[in-house]
């Protein structure tokens, strides 16, 4: 006889980065189907969803609202960092959990949080050193007007400079914003090395189609000359930006297209990967453990169950690949594999870099 | 000023946490693990090793002047108060031991990356004030050289303008400041030979 076990979701079915809530949901859904039919464990997930609609102010309240009126203890959700900034006081008054399973800009390690997808030195650091050798070091930085742009964007400012690099311009526009016009004109007036995108959603579209009109006026504006850099695109957005997709970097621990992994072309993307990892991560932390669903993530993650399911006790941060992949005829393709890379939120621990690629560099 | 935060070299740092066992401060040994310090709590004296700890907090609720192996206010790294109870004289207790950041119990998942950084930032700026103003003060004292070393140049047939310019040519010459310049030449108890000096 399976536990029923409430699981909340919290993720935005519209709004601007409404791609990847769908892309995370997949994944969760898609796991919860797996726990609930197989037979070896005891336990079976009741998803309870709430949906935000893209509207900050709405994460907070509607967190609560899941945690009051049903029995979950565990929610997985949130897209943007200003989002799961507004639930974790939600979750500490009720000792309860968010999962959260896409890349972020570090700087937190939250008891009430399992974050599941990677931080800074898992993909702008190796992204960053692995660009300088090949492109240069003179960078524009772009991003939406929140923590996740001008964090991302003041740790690249510092490794640039540290680098000998040149910061050459650095904008931000609201979510949702399409006024792209004057980003395009100061990057042709510069003309850096890289551009560095930090833009989520509709804006990222745009910037992007427009700038790969940019680089049908001028040739250096293409990917071989001056690449567009990501460190949270996956395939999941894909299909919103089109044609102009083509040739476009990002660093992330998972591609569909990747080499010699066992999950190859099992998810779709990244996004989708994480959010069915971190169900499974949950299901294996619970299974044969009645009432083990109310408690808290820290007493759930004892040594031995923390180093089952890879989150590392401290941080509550995962090893992860640390792979650059760029857009070929339509797909990611691996071009660079830094090997498995433990978290390093606060970025304190001097060796935990990626180091030298293990030059899997694929031509 | 605008001051540059960096967080890089927290790693491996060690934070000493002077309070007593108590589940208010659990929340802190944890994050500061995190942050990847290493914590070593203690209670109720510290041990010498704090000579060479990175932080040091302590518990501004039962804390007391003869815990610290230093005069209040010469802690030599940056100083967090815990503090509780918000009665006006601990914090004023807090203060004058020398808090340069502040954590309030109890402490939950937030506020201690952000003390760590405001802690080392205020205590760096208050070393480099106090190095400033002892430079300042060892000029102050040099006062009375530079008026007799300008005094001499004037003996020697200078007028007080001519006697100042000269004192800075050598400074210059020199590289050194203007107050070791008149030093110099009042030692020397003589003019050098010429303006401008020679290089020693």
């Amino acid at each position: 006889m399976k536990r029923q076990i409430d699981l909340g979701l919290l993720y935005s079915r519209s709004g601007s980065y409404v791609l990847i809530s769908e892309a995370c949901r997949l994944g969760v859904l898609t796991a919860i189907d797996e726990v609930n039919a197989d037979p070896a464990l005891d336990i079976r997930f009741t998803p309870v969803e709430r949906d935000p609609g893209g509207n900050l102010d709405l994460y907070g309240p509607l967190c609560e609202e899941l945690l009051q009126s049903s029995t979950a203890r565990h929610v997985i959700g949130c897209v943007t960092s200003s989002s799961r900034k507004e639930v974790i006081p939600t979750l500490e008054r009720a000792r309860a959990s968010l999962w959260y399973v896409v890349p972020y800009e570090g700087f937190e390690a939250s008891d009430h949080v399992v974050y599941t997808h990677a931080c800074p030195n898992q993909h702008l650091l190796p992204l960053l050193r692995w660009s300088f050798e090949r492109f240069g070091k003179s960078a524009y930085l772009t991003g939406s007007n929140y923590i996740w742009g001008w964090e991302m964007n003041r740790l690249a400012r510092e490794r640039i400079s540290e680098a000998g690099g040149e910061i050459l311009g650095e904008r931000y526009l609201p979510i949702g914003s399409t006024d792209v016009e004057r980003m395009i004109a100061e990057i042709r007036a510069t003309r850096p090395n890289f551009i560095l995108n930090n833009l989520i959603g509709q804006t990222q579209y745009t910037f992007l189609r427009a700038y790969a009109a940019l680089g049908q006026l001028d040739p250096h504006f293409t990917a071989q000359s001056c690449p567009v850099l990501s460190c949270n695109l996956t395939e999941c957005e894909l299909p919103a930006i089109g044609e102009a997709a083509e040739g476009l970097i990002a660093a992330g621990p998972y591609f569909r297209a990747t080499q010699g992994q066992p999950t190859k072309g099992r998810f779709g993307s990244s996004h989708e990967a994480s959010g069915y990892a971190a169900v499974w991560m949950l299901a294996r932390l619970l299974n044969g453990r009645p009432g083990a669903e109310q408690l808290p993530i820290s007493s759930l993650l004892t040594p031995e169950a923390a180093a089952q399911i890879r989150v590392d006790r401290h941080t509550h941060h995962t090893a992860l690949p640390a792979l650059i992949g760029q857009v070929r005829a339509g797909q990611f393709e691996v071009i660079a594999d830094f090997g498995r890379v433990d978290a390093d939120p606060w970025l304190t621990q001097a060796r935990s870099e990626a180091g030298q690629p293990k030059l899997r560099v694929v031509p | 000023m605008k001051r540059r935060v960096r967080s890089q070299n927290l790693g491996g740092a060690r934070a000493m946490m002077l309070h007593r066992p108590h589940p208010t401060v659990q929340a802190l040994e944890r994050q500061l693990t995190a942050i990847g310090l290493q914590v070593e709590p203690c209670w109720p004296d510290l041990p010498p090793s704090v000579m060479t700890a990175d932080f040091v907090f302590f518990d501004a609720d039962y804390g007391h002047d003869s815990q610290f192996p230093w005069e209040a206010g010469e802690a030599p790294m940056p100083l967090i108060a815990l503090i509780g109870s918000e009665a006006p004289g601990r914090i004023e207790w807090a203060l004058n031991a020398g808090a340069d950041a502040q954590l309030v119990k109890p402490i939950g998942g937030s506020g201690v990356f952000s003390a760590l950084l405001t802690a080392r930032a205020a205590f760096d700026a208050r070393q480099a004030l106090a190095a400033e103003i002892a430079s300042l003060r060892q000029r102050l004292d040099q006062r009375q050289t530079v008026v007799r070393a300008v005094g001499m140049l004037i003996g020697l047939g200078k007028s007080e303008d001519e006697a100042y310019a000269q004192l800075r040519a050598m400074a210059m010459a020199w590289r050194i400041s203007f107050e070791a310049a008149a030093e110099r030449v009042v030692a020397a108890q003589r003019p050098p030979r010429a303006e401008g000096g020679r290089d020693e």
